[in-house]
C-alpha cells in the first residue's frame, strides 16, 4: 500500500491537539448550546437543609409558565433508585440515591421536587412556591462520629500483629483530606425526548461517556437499552464529576417519557456546587512498623471516609482504591488496612481526579516522613530502603504493580527539585517529596475501525473526551499503525448507536485501554487490506481497496488487568512569618506512565493535574457549617487557583512500558493530582520543623503552626 | 440562577433617574456585584434602574487641587487616568487590585462605594484619602464622609431615594507618599486583609484597613503617632491593635506595615 503523505513515526511525537482551532474558535456545541424549539426547561427544588423529615409536597394552582411538577409521588412504581456498585471484599450498602426525595432528605441540595416550566426562569420563579414541610433533623457532619456505615472493607496480610510487636521502631500519625468540588468549567446537564410511536428515548448528556449512562438509565428506567439512544456532546471537563448518570439526569429522562415533551436541564454554577458529587473527604490513623535498619516491616491503617447522605452509583470504588494502595511504593509484607465509608449529612463524595489514590498517597507519604522525622533518617534515604525494585510486584494487600522504575523516579524529583531548607526572620523554607503508585486501565474498551471509500481511515471508540485530547492521541495510534497520515484519519465518540459498547473515559484508562483497542481495530483492517491487495495482485491505494472491497471494517475489544503507573514529586515552599502565608517556590514532577503516546499533552495532564492538587493544598476546601450548610456554594465561597498562584512545574517522565498492553502505555490523567499534595505536606512540615498540618494550608493555620514550631 | 422578575427602567439624565428610587428599587451601574446577588435571588427588587446611560456621571477631573470623580466613572478609567496616577496614586494603586481586568472594565467607582463590601478596595482607599461622597435627591443634596456613609457590610446612610453621584477627594499634600497591600486567596479574588496608607511630609498621615471590621475606618491612633514620628512597625501596630483574632491582627499588623512604609519610601 503507498503510504499516505506524512506517515510515519507518530507515537512519542508532541502533536498539537488538533481539536483545539475548533474549541477555541467556540465551534464546539456543548449540552447547553443545543436548544431544542418548545423544550420544558427543568429547576430543582433542593432541600435548604442537611438532613430533615418531609411531611409533603404541596404545589399551589396556576402556577404561570409550568407543564408540571413532579415529586417523589409521582415516581413510586415507576423509577427505581440509583444502583450502587460495590467492589471486591466490600461490603457495601445496596441503598440508592432516590431520584427525587421521599420522606426524608439527608443533605443540603438533594432534589425533592422537579419543575417543568416554558423557561428556566418561570421554573426557578415555580420552584421557590412549592410547599415542602420540613422537620428539621439533627445532622450528622463528622465520619468518625456517625453511626452508620454504608461500605466497609478490611484485609490483614502477612503477620502484622508479630511484625508490631517486635518492631525496633513503631510510628503512628493522622492525617486528613478535606472535601473537595470538582469544579468542571462545563457544569452538568441533560436534554431528553421520547418518541412514542418507536418507543425511543434520545438522552443527550453532559458526560464522561455513553455506555454507563445507557445503563444506568435503563436500569432506574427500568426500560430495555435497546430503547435508549444516549449521546454525549463535546463536554467541558468532568474530573470524575460526570460518570454515571445522577438524579436529575434520571429524572429528565423519566419526564420526557411521561410528558411526551423534550425536557432540558441545564445545571447552573450553584447547583453544581451543592449538588454534584465531591472528592475525597477522608481521614486516617496510619502506623508504621520499623526494624533496626528503618526497613518498614508493616503497615496499619484505620481509614474513615466521609461518604455524604447517599451511595452515588461509585461512591464507594474510591474506598477500595485508597485502601488497596496503603502499601504505596514500598515492599511492606504485612498489611492490615481497614476503611469504612460513613454516612453523614453532606452532598455524596464519588470519584474525583484521583479518586482514592491522592488519599492513599498522602497518607501513605506523610506518615514516611513523620517515620524519618522520628528515626532521625533523611526521607529521601528512608524512600530508598524501602522501595519495591522488582517488578511486576505482588502487594500485601493484593494488586499486582506491573511495571516501574521508582528509584529512578524519586532521583529524577530529588535533582529537578534542587531541595533547600532554610530559615530567616521574614521567611522559612523547606523541601518535601511524595510518592504514588496508581491503579489505572482495567476492564476493557473498544474500537472500531473503517476504511472510507476516499481511502480515508475512520475510527469510532469506546473511549470518549472530555478534555484529555483523545482526538489527537488516538488518531496517532492509528494513523501510525495503518500508515497514513494523521489527516487520514477520523474519529468519533460518544453516540451510543454510532460507537460500540465499551466502557468510557476515567481511571486514567484511555491510553492504555482504548488507545490499544484502537491499535488492535486498526491492525486488523490493516491485514483486511493487505489480503484485498493481495488478492489485486498488485501495488494499489487504499481508495483503490476501498473500491475493490467497500466497507471494509474491524473491530476489537481489549482487555486487559489494571495497569501501575508511578511517580515521585518535590516541592519547595516558603512561609512567610508575618503572615503565615504559602508560597510553593517549585513543584518538581517525575510520572511513569509507560510509554507516552503524546508529551506534549501528557505534560499538559501533569500540570493540569498539579494545578489541581496544588488548589487542594492552598485554597480548595468544601466546608458545611454546624448545621450542614454549604458555604461553598459559588466562588465567592469557594476558590480556585489562578495561572498567578502557578509555581514553575519541572516535568519528566521516566518510562517503564507496561507489559500488560501492545502500547506499552500506563496512565497520566491523575499522577500530579495524586502526587502534589504529599509532596507540599511533606514541604510544608520540613518548614515547620517537624510540625504537621493538613490542608489547605491557610495562612491562619500556618501562622499558628510556626507559633507552635517556634514555641 | 435567574433573577426573580423586576421592572427595568434605563433613565438618560440624573433629573429623570432621582424620581425613580424608590425603598423597592436598586440602582444598577456596573453590575459586577448586582448581577450576581441578583441572579442567586438574594436581590428580589421591584424596579432596577440602570444608570448606565447616564452620561453625565462619567468624569474624572481635578477642580482647584480637589479630584471629581463621576460615580459612573469605571474602573478602568481611574486605573489609567494619569491625573489619578501623578497626584492621588493611592487609588490607581488600590483599583489595579478590584477583581480582574474584565470586573474593571464593567465596574464603577460609585457602584464599589456604594455596594459597601467591606472586602472592597477602593472604599478603604478613599478612607485613607478623607474622600466625600455627594448624595443627590429630588429637592435635596448632601455630602458625607466616610464615617457617615460607611454604616456596615453592604449598608450605607444612603438613602432610597438618593443616587450617589460623585466622589470628591480632597487635594494630597505636596510630596505624600502612598501605599497600599493587601492579602487574597488568589489573584483577583476577595481580598481577606489589607491596609492603604497615604504618608506625607510634615504631619500627614491617612491609613485605612480592610478586613479589620465591618467598615473602612481610619486608623486614628496610628495616624498620629505616625505623624509624631514614630516608625512603621510601630504605627502599624498601633493600627491593627483593636483586632480580636489572634492572626488576624498580624495579619493587618504586617499589610498596614507593608503600605506605610510604601508610602513613606
Amino acid at each position: 500500500m503507498e503510504a499516505g503523505l506524512s506517515a510515519g513515526r507518530l507515537i512519542g511525537h508532541p502533536v498539537r491537539r488538533r481539536e483545539d482551532e475548533r474549541i477555541l474558535r467556540g465551534r464546539t456545541r456543548y449540552l447547553d448550546d443545543i436548544d431544542p424549539p418548545g423544550a420544558a426547561q427543568v429547576a430543582f427544588v433542593r432541600s435548604p437543609f442537611a438532613h430533615a423529615r418531609i411531611g409533603g409536597v404541596g404545589v399551589p394552582d396556576g402556577l404561570e409558565g409550568v407543564f408540571a411538577v413532579l415529586t417523589a409521588a409521582d415516581l413510586e412504581g415507576r423509577v427505581r433508585h440509583l444502583p450502587v456498585q460495590g467492589f471486591e471484599g466490600g461490603e457495601v450498602s445496596t441503598e440508592g440515591h432516590p431520584v427525587l426525595a421521599g420522606d426524608e432528605v439527608r443533605y443540603a441540595g438533594q432534589p425533592v421536587a422537579a419543575v417543568l416550566a416554558e423557561s428556566r426562569a418561570l421554573a426557578e420563579d415555580a420552584a421557590e412556591l412549592i410547599e415542602v414541610e420540613y422537620e428539621p433533623l439533627e445532622p450528622v457532619l463528622d465520619a468518625r462520629s456517625s453511626e452508620v456505615t454504608m461500605s466497609r472493607w478490611h484485609k490483614v496480610s502477612g503477620d502484622v500483629e508479630g511484625a508490631f510487636a517486635s518492631a525496633a521502631h513503631v510510628v503512628r500519625a493522622s492525617h486528613g483530606l478535606p472535601r473537595l468540588a470538582p469544579v468542571p468549567m462545563e457544569p452538568r446537564g441533560t436534554i431528553a425526548s421520547y418518541d412514542d410511536a418507536d418507543d425511543l428515548l434520545t438522552v443527550w448528556v453532559s458526560a464522561q461517556d455513553s455506555h454507563r449512562q445507557l445503563a444506568g438509565l435503563a436500569n432506574v428506567l427500568e426500560r430495555p437499552e435497546e430503547s435508549i439512544h444516549v449521546i454525549v456532546p463535546d463536554v467541558g471537563g468532568a474530573f470524575g464529576s460526570k460518570g454515571a448518570p445522577g438524579p436529575e439526569t434520571m429524572l429528565v429522562a423519566f419526564a420526557a417519557v411521561m410528558s411526551g415533551r423534550t425536557v432540558k436541564w441545564a445545571e447552573d454554577r450553584e447547583e453544581n456546587f451543592v449538588a454534584s458529587y465531591q472528592g475525597r473527604g477522608m481521614e486516617a490513623d496510619v502506623e508504621l512498623a520499623l526494624d533496626d535498619d528503618a526497613t518498614i516491616v508493616a503497615v496499619r491503617a484505620r481509614i474513615w471516609a466521609d461518604l455524604g447522605g447517599y451511595l452515588m452509583p461509585t461512591t464507594a470504588i474510591p474506598t477500595h482504591t485508597t485502601a488497596m494502595l496503603m502499601c504505596g511504593v514500598y515492599d511492606i509484607q504485612a498489611a492490615d488496612v481497614e476503611i469504612v465509608g460513613k454516612r453523614t449529612n453532606k452532598v455524596p463524595t464519588g470519584p474525583y481526579r484521583g479518586a482514592g489514590r491522592p488519599e492513599a498517597a498522602y497518607f501513605v507519604e506523610c506518615t514516611v516522613d513523620v517515620a524519618a522525622r522520628e528515626l532521625g533518617i533523611d526521607p529521601l534515604e528512608l524512600r530508598r530502603r524501602n522501595l519495591i525494585r522488582e517488578l511486576p510486584y505482588e502487594t500485601a494487600l493484593g494488586w499486582t504493580y506491573d511495571s516501574g522504575d521508582y528509584e529512578r523516579c524519586l532521583d529524577l524529583a530529588a535533582e529537578l527539585v534542587e531541595p533547600e531548607r532554610r530559615s530567616d526572620d521574614e521567611r522559612v523554607v523547606g523541601t518535601g517529596f511524595g510518592m504514588y503508585v496508581e491503579r489505572a486501565g482495567g476492564l476493557f474498551e473498544t474500537a472500531d475501525a473503517e476504511l472510507l471509500p476516499d481511502g480515508r481511515l475512520l475510527v469510532r471508540s469506546g473511549s470518549s473526551p472530555h478534555g484529555q485530547g483523545h482526538d489527537t492521541t488516538f488518531a496517532q495510534v492509528a494513523a501510525e499503525r495503518f500508515g497514513v497520515g494523521l489527516e487520514d484519519v477520523e474519529l468519533r465518540f460518544g453516540d451510543s448507536k454510532e460507537v460500540p459498547r465499551g466502557v468510557g473515559t476515567f481511571a486514567s484508562r484511555s491510553v492504555a485501554m482504548g488507545g490499544s483497542a484502537v491499535v488492535q481495530a486498526v491492525d486488523a483492517l490493516k491485514q483486511k487490506c493487505e489480503a484485498v491487495e493481495a488478492r489485486l495482485g498488485r501495488s494499489v491505494s487504499l481508495r483503490e481497496i476501498a473500491e475493490a472491497e467497500p466497507g471494509l471494517r474491524a473491530s476489537a475489544r481489549f482487555e486487559s488487568d489494571l495497569v501501575f503507573s508511578s511517580g515521585a514529586y518535590g516541592a519547595v515552599v516558603e512561609i512567610e512569618r508575618a503572615t503565615g502565608a504559602l508560597r510553593v517556590l517549585r513543584l518538581a514532577a517525575v510520572d511513569d506512565a509507560g510509554t507516552i503516546v503524546n508529551p506534549l499533552l501528557a505534560e499538559g495532564q501533569v500540570i493540569g493535574g498539579s494545578a489541581q492538587g496544588l488548589g487542594q493544598c492552598l485554597v480548595e476546601e468544601a466546608v458545611y457549617d454546624e448545621e450542614g450548610n454549604p458555604t461553598f456554594a459559588s466562588f465567592v465561597g469557594y476558590s480556585l487557583l489562578t495561572a498567578a498562584e502557578m509555581p514553575p512545574v519541572l516535568t519528566a517522565f521516566v518510562e517503564s512500558p507496561s507489559p500488560l498492553n501492545p502500547l506499552g502505555a500506563k496512565g497520566i490523567g491523575e499522577g500530579g493530582a495524586i502526587g502534589t499534595p504529599g509532596a507540599v505536606a511533606n514541604a510544608v512540615a520540613d518548614a515547620l520543623g517537624g510540625v504537621r498540618v493538613d490542608p489547605p494550608f491557610t495562612e491562619d493555620k500556618l501562622w499558628r503552626a510556626l507559633r507552635e514550631a517556634g514555641s | 440562577m435567574k433573577p426573580s422578575r423586576f421592572e427595568y427602567r434605563a433613565p438618560g439624565s440624573v433629573e429623570e433617574a432621582l424620581p425613580l428610587l424608590r425603598p423597592e428599587s436598586t440602582v444598577l451601574a456596573g453590575g459586577q456585584s448586582l448581577v450576581p446577588l441578583l441572579n442567586l435571588r438574594l436581590a428580589i427588587p421591584e424596579l432596577v434602574v440602570d444608570i448606565n446611560g447616564i452620561a453625565e456621571l462619567d468624569y474624572i477631573h481635578a477642580d482647584d487641587g480637589v479630584l471629581r470623580i463621576g460615580a459612573m466613572t469605571r474602573q478602568v478609567v481611574l486605573e489609567r487616568s494619569e491625573l489619578v496616577r501623578r497626584r492621588w496614586p493611592l487609588l490607581h494603586q488600590a483599583v489595579r487590585l478590584v477583581g480582574h481586568p474584565q470586573i474593571r472594565t464593567r465596574g464603577t467607582v460609585g457602584g464599589s462605594v456604594a455596594h459597601a463590601d467591606p472586602a472592597a478596595e477602593l472604599p478603604v482607599a478613599l478612607t485613607a484619602l478623607g474622600a466625600r461622597f455627594h448624595l443627590l435627591s429630588p429637592g435635596a443634596a448632601r455630602v458625607l464622609g466616610a464615617s457617615e456613609l460607611f454604616l456596615g457590610p453592604l449598608h450605607t446612610a444612603r438613602e432610597a431615594d438618593e443616587l450617589l453621584v460623585e466622589i470628591e477627594v480632597p487635594e494630597q499634600p505636596e510630596g505624600a507618599g502612598s501605599g497600599f497591600a493587601e492579602h487574597a486567596r488568589t489573584h483577583g479574588d476577595f481580598a481577606t486583609a489589607g491596609a492603604a496608607a497615604v504618608v506625607g511630609p510634615g504631619e500627614h498621615a491617612g491609613i485605612a484597613l480592610l478586613g479589620a471590621g465591618p467598615v473602612p475606618a481610619r486608623a486614628d491612633e496610628a495616624e498620629r503617632a505616625l505623624a509624631d514620628g514614630a516608625e512603621p512597625p510601630e504605627a502599624a501596630a498601633l493600627a491593627a491593635q483593636g483586632i480580636e483574632d489572634e492572626h488576624r491582627r498580624a495579619l493587618c499588623t504586617e499589610l498596614a506595615r507593608r503600605a506605610i512604609e510604601q508610602a513613606a519610601a
